[in-house]
């Protein structure tokens, strides 16, 4: 490692005009990406009728939060959504992702074309597409269970996160020698038991982070909730577009404010398990960038 | 090798779950982009096909709406990139390593928060009555008048998209740091010969990567336009949302889905050869071999930078 060493070199005698300009612009776009989320966070302590006009401060907003069940309901649709698409995703993504892993062939270029498109199709293709979908089979086919608002839900927000966790477990185990697994294989234990015994757990790290991405992700979804979710079962997101239209209270920047504080606990816990498993921070956001 | 026989059905529900939810959906999209309208109370009807949805969709109505989101795709996309590149390269090069994973942490937070509401937080910022409006009248300016028009649709997707840039650049910088620089340094070269002719060519995957993750989502970006953009800034997104939503013409909406996967898929290709066509002189003169030939397909390196 003599690149820091010889960064710190170089930058003793006298600071660069190029090195000042680049700490300033990053610094300048660092609060750029953080200006709306400091406002958010901020209104979430106004006190006034509506978000845009600040009142003065005050914890209302979080106290009303309490008082209204719609809002309540809504953050837990989501909740409960974002945890069985997880779910979901990540039984389907990591299957795939280990065999694209370990047995490769043609059907890999087929498989990963599959998963580049569903990856690059627009959400608003993918919304507009399952509504008449899931109106056909529920209703045409009578297949009542595509009536139920989660089911829709989880259906939506999996398709994305299932290329994301296949990725993300193929790219862990290909960086990884099979020849544990074939060891394993020699001393003869059978196919099932080297697979919950060995390939698991060399995958673990990436289904682990597979599986907040993709919880992140439901939470987040809101142009294909917006289509497919039925009324009784709103998500959040859903909630907040609609009350766009009826006008913005303080008490949408509460929630948001502790659902912030929620997704980074999350996030931080994803880059643990990373850091853990033995990966660089570039590592880390090369996973994260996944999507 | 009989072990080995049953190793691809471990991906068989994944692609069944994905045949049965995405490309049956949208193949019936396509399908339905054939048909019509038949009365106010139904949504489509496909007994009669024909290709008359889709001249409907280039009517001049429809077709300003297209070049606008064609405009804002682009310009958005081209910010995203100026803005984008010098960030990446100071977080990979000229950052401390030591604070390297603080700053991909700070890119990733407003990534990670609610896209819906980091666009409300700039409606705030933006609004008349916010603090930048009342700081202006104060000074004597007349109050901000940029919400509800294509330049916040513009600002609120630069914004949004910012982060899918970053990372991907910041990934490629990361990747041909060290020595490559250093020997082309010792050899003579400039700083800006250095980065135009061995850091830039060398991040070309990243760059690829960054370009698409930001362009396709932002042609069918729907939310941002519908918080910031008003009656002025529409988008197809928000066409193709309103066709479903409100006016129940189901097929009319369909093709213009259709429209929008084609638009965004031939403007790529026209991109991706514009700049094939500029570069012609400059790779022909400076070749740039280095390890695994550069030269795969290009979709392979997209895909396995977004794998990766």
């Amino acid at each position: 490692m003599s690149a820091p060493a010889a960064q710190r070199q170089v930058r003793r005698p006298r600071r660069a005009w190029s090195d000042v300009a680049f700490n300033v612009w990053g610094i300048l776009v660092m609060v750029f990406l953080f200006a709306p989320i400091a406002v958010i966070i901020v209104s979430s302590f106004n006190v006034g009728r509506l978000l845009v006009s600040w009142d003065h401060f005050g914890f209302d907003s979080f106290l009303a939060l309490l008082a209204k069940p719609a809002i309540r309901d809504a953050v837990w649709i989501s909740v409960q959504t974002g945890f069985i698409a997880a779910l979901v995703a990540t039984a389907l993504g990591t299957l795939a992702g280990i065999a694209m892993a370990r047995h490769p062939g043609k059907w890999v270029w087929w498989f990963m074309g599959l998963l580049l498109l569903v990856s690059v199709t627009p959400e608003i293709v993918d919304a507009v597409a399952l509504l008449p979908w899931t109106v056909f089979l529920g209703q045409d086919l009578g297949m009542s269970i595509f009536n139920d608002g989660i089911v829709r839900l989880v259906i939506g927000h999996s398709l994305f996160s299932i290329t994301v966790v296949s990725y993300l477990v193929r790219a862990r185990l290909v960086g990884q020698e099979a020849q544990l697994e074939e060891a394993s294989a020699d001393l003869y234990a059978t196919p099932t038991r080297t697979f919950r015994k060995v390939t698991l757990p060399l995958a673990m790290p990436a289904v682990f982070a597979g599986f907040m991405l993709s919880f992140t992700f439901s939470l987040d979804n809101t142009v294909i909730a917006a289509f497919v979710s039925v009324s009784g079962s709103t998500p959040w997101p859903v909630y907040v577009l609609s009350a766009l239209r009826s006008g913005l209270k303080p008490e949408i920047a509460a929630v948001s404010t502790i659902m912030l504080v929620l997704t980074l606990i999350a996030l931080g816990l994803v880059a643990l398990v990373l850091r853990r498993a033995g990966d660089s921070a570039a590592d880390i956001a090369r996973t994260m960038a996944g999507s | 090798m009989r072990r080995r026989l049953p190793g691809f059905l471990l991906a068989a529900p994944a692609w069944a779950w994905l045949t049965i939810f995405f490309v049956a959906p949208v193949a019936m999209v396509v399908w339905f982009s054939f048909g019509y309208k038949p009365s106010i109370f139904a949504t489509q009807a496909t007994d009669k096909l024909s290709f008359d949805r889709y001249a409907e969709v280039f009517s001049p109505t429809f077709f300003a709406t297209f070049q606008n989101t064609l405009w804002v795709g682009v310009a958005g996309t081209v910010l995203c990139f100026l803005i984008g590149l010098p960030v990446a390269y100071w977080m990979a090069v000229k950052a401390p390593p030591s604070r390297r994973g603080l700053l991909i942490a700070l890119v990733m937070v407003p990534f990670w928060t609610n896209f819906l509401v980091r666009t409300i937080g700039w409606q705030v910022i933006l609004s008349p009555e916010g603090w930048i409006s009342t700081a202006l009248q104060t000074v004597g300016f007349e109050p901000l008048a940029i919400l509800n028009t294509r330049g916040a649709v513009l600002l609120g997707v630069v914004y949004n998209y910012l982060p899918l840039m970053i990372l991907p650049l910041f990934v490629a910088f990361d990747r041909v740091n060290g020595p490559l620089r250093e020997a082309s340094k010792d050899l003579g070269a400039g700083k800006w010969t250095t980065f135009f002719r061995i850091t830039l060519p060398l991040a070309q995957p990243g760059i690829v990567a960054g370009v698409l993750l930001v362009f396709i989502p932002l042609m069918g970006d729907y939310i941002t336009a519908t918080v910031l953009g008003g009656a002025k800034g529409n988008m197809v997104g928000q066409l193709v949302a309103s066709q479903f939503q409100t006016a129940q013409n189901w097929a009319l909406g369909s093709a213009m889905a259709v429209v929008l996967i084609f638009v965004i898929l031939l403007t790529v290709a026209i991109g991706a050869g514009i700049v094939w066509l500029v570069t012609l002189p400059i790779r022909a003169s400076h070749r740039l071999v280095i390890g695994a030939p550069a030269a795969a397909p290009a979709s392979v390196s997209i895909r396995e930078e977004v794998a990766a």
